[in-house]
């Protein structure tokens, strides 16, 4: 079923899943900045950036297939951005790698920038949720400031999104076992709209039921969480050895690679 | 129709980042007026159920082997009113981007503008609009269905522009927006006709959820819906006048000048003089020719054009903006008096 994997690996246990969770979403924050406004034409710093997300995913024990899987199933528009470039820029250059070196367009260049680019931010996003369980993530950003009608969403959603999930996979399932051949289009689209009319009308109920026994139990709009969100001294190192990792990065190796 | 970080630079980012906050900011504080336990609890559970829905595909007709499936903003502004739908929309986009890291974190701000704030608002007014009195009826269905071309249309086409605005795209602007019309176009009419049809299930088998008397339901006010239009139309008429082409226009190009064949003659030469005595009176007389400023005294004729600011440019275009909706105002004033004077038959106490 999709949904298992949304965080299959949160639940583990590793030092980075016992950092805070505020910390790691602003690190995350600052880093994808970092490396988006890195100049286009540089690749060997793009290396050097991906350092810190490989090495927090590597303490959390995520592996790393999984990572490249997902980073390549939801690549193909940017692939498509990036493959455009070498079309728009034919400015010829030369490059070297070591000992060899050969001619090669800017384009090229920009084109191979994009995807090494997705692919660190991409790493840094999944480092952060693969360590992180989704209600501590909500409440470190709900102290971080974001309405609490949002984060009361965001929570509800996340508890029954694997429920009506379900509901739909069920459907789906009857759908496919039912339908010999492709009945044309008015069909689909009837049957389509049927489905999730249906899922609507069942959600509908389903949140009638629900508002009743959080009411029962004494719910008041207040969101509360258990997570206690504590800067400790892991959170300290991890703070530290951030900011050095990115003064080095952006002061000495931008001046020997850029 | 994700965004990802690259398509933005970091100050592009931070700026949709910041209107996209402001602007949440401002429902959400309306919102919680109207918000107790269950409509949080509805509310929560609609956005689950967007999930779900989208994970419904069915096949498309022209295209063999690709299927297609519902956003579902639209609907959840008919249903629920544009403000708790945009609550809904968002979270749902934050999810994606977070845990399916569908969209980038930088981007957030530009796809909740694009596909959360968009859709749900202008979708919802366009209904609102081409809706008639009654739920039952064909006009109902044509109204969703504009409202999500149209709402679509204009979420896909602010992609190049805010692609352009950050300065990274090699491809020309004009082609990039050309392709996101055109792909848009067919996923809005597939989205409206998919939306039109649940809304007709929903209709059928629980009338009550659909018309207007939901429990959740909670439309802006009047005041707030012409304030945000006034901001959009500054921000709009200022910014976007500034990346006008100079060129000569589709029909300009096919009879009177084009710059790239130095060779070519205009199509047509008119020899009345009363055209060439009003075409000099318009000179003399118009206060901003070309949108910008006028380069010789009013009563003279121009001169030859020198490059004004482009602060010109956008004062005209902001100018052309407030004078054409004074303009509207005026005639709906009179169109206004002039229904008031006939009685209406049909009032019937609602």
């Amino acid at each position: 079923m999709h949904h298992s994997h949304i965080d299959k690996f949160a639940y583990q246990d590793s030092p980075a899943h016992r950092l805070d969770a505020r910390i790691k979403f602003l690190a995350m924050v600052l880093f994808t900045a970092l490396v988006i406004s890195l100049p286009p034409h540089s690749i060997v710093i793009i290396s050097l950036y991906a350092i810190g997300p490989f090495s927090i995913l590597v303490i959390g024990k995520i592996p790393l297939r999984f990572v490249f899987k997902h980073i390549i199933a939801i690549s193909p528009f940017i692939i498509v951005l990036a493959l455009s470039c070498p079309f728009y820029d034919r400015a010829v250059i030369s490059v070297s790698f070591g000992p060899l070196s050969w001619q090669i367009t800017q384009g090229w260049l920009r084109c191979f920038n994009i995807l090494a680019k997705f692919s660190v931010t991409m790493m840094c996003i999944i480092g952060l949720v693969s360590t992180t369980r989704f209600t501590d993530l909500l409440a470190g950003l709900g102290k971080l400031g974001m309405p609490r009608i949002i984060i009361a969403q965001l929570g509800l959603l996340y508890r029954y999104i694997f429920v009506v999930i379900d509901k739909a996979q069920h459907m789906l399932v009857s759908r496919k076992a039912r339908s010999l051949h492709y009945l044309g289009f008015r069909n689909e689209i009837k049957t389509a709209s049927a489905m999730i009319g249906s899922l609507f009308i069942r959600s509908i109920n389903t949140a009638e039921n629900i508002s009743i026994s959080m009411q029962g139990r004494g719910f008041e709009q207040k969101w509360r969480s258990l997570s206690q969100n504590h800067i400790g001294k892991s959170e300290y190192f991890f703070i530290a050895i951030t900011f050095i990792y990115v003064l080095v990065l952006e002061i000495f190796a931008k001046q020997l690679f850029v | 129709m994700h965004m990802q970080n690259e398509l933005l630079s970091v100050p592009a980012a931070g700026a949709t980042l910041t209107i996209a906050a402001g602007a949440l900011a401002f429902i959400t504080r309306r919102a919680k007026k109207v918000i107790n336990a269950d409509k949080l609890a509805l509310m929560g559970i609609l956005g689950a159920f967007v999930f779900a829905a989208q994970m419904v595909n069915f096949r498309l007709p022209a295209m063999p082997g690709t299927s297609g499936h519902l956003i579902g903003s639209v609907l959840l502004a008919v249903v629920l009113g544009p403000t708790l739908g945009a609550i809904v929309i968002t979270s749902v986009i934050i999810i994606q981007c977070l845990i399916f890291q569908d969209g980038g974190l930088l981007a957030l701000g530009c796809n909740i503008i694009n596909m959360g704030l968009i859709p749900c608002y202008v979708g919802y007014y366009i209904f609102k609009t081409v809706k008639g009195q009654s739920w039952q009826s064909v006009r109902t269905y044509i109204a969703v269905i504009t409202a999500c071309i149209v709402s679509l249309e204009i979420g896909a086409s602010l992609v190049p522009v805010q692609a352009a605005l950050s300065g990274v795209l090699l491809v020309p602007m004009s082609t990039f927006l050309i392709t996101m019309l055109g792909v848009h176009a067919i996923v809005g009419i597939i989205e409206g006709v998919v939306t039109a049809g649940v809304l007709g299930y929903l209709l059928r088998i629980r009338p009550d959820i659909v018309s207007d008397k939901l429990e959740g339901k909670y439309v802006l006010s009047k005041r707030a819906v012409i304030a945000s239009l006034l901001i959009v139309t500054v921000i709009t008429s200022m910014g976007f006048s500034l990346l006008a082409s100079g060129m000569p226009d589709g029909l300009e190009w096919s009879y009177a000048e084009r710059p790239d064949q130095s060779e070519f003659e205009p199509i047509i030469a008119n020899k009345n003089s009363t055209i060439a005595q009003v075409d000099t009176f318009h000179e003399r007389y118009s206060i901003m020719p070309d949108y910008t400023k006028r380069s010789s005294e009013l009563g003279k004729t121009l001169s030859d054009e020198t490059e004004a600011a482009a602060s010109w440019t956008s004062l005209a275009g902001m100018a052309g903006a407030f004078i054409t909706m004074a303009f509207v105002w005026v005639l709906a004033q009179i169109i206004r008096k002039r229904s008031a004077s006939k009685p209406n038959p049909d009032i019937t106490a609602a």
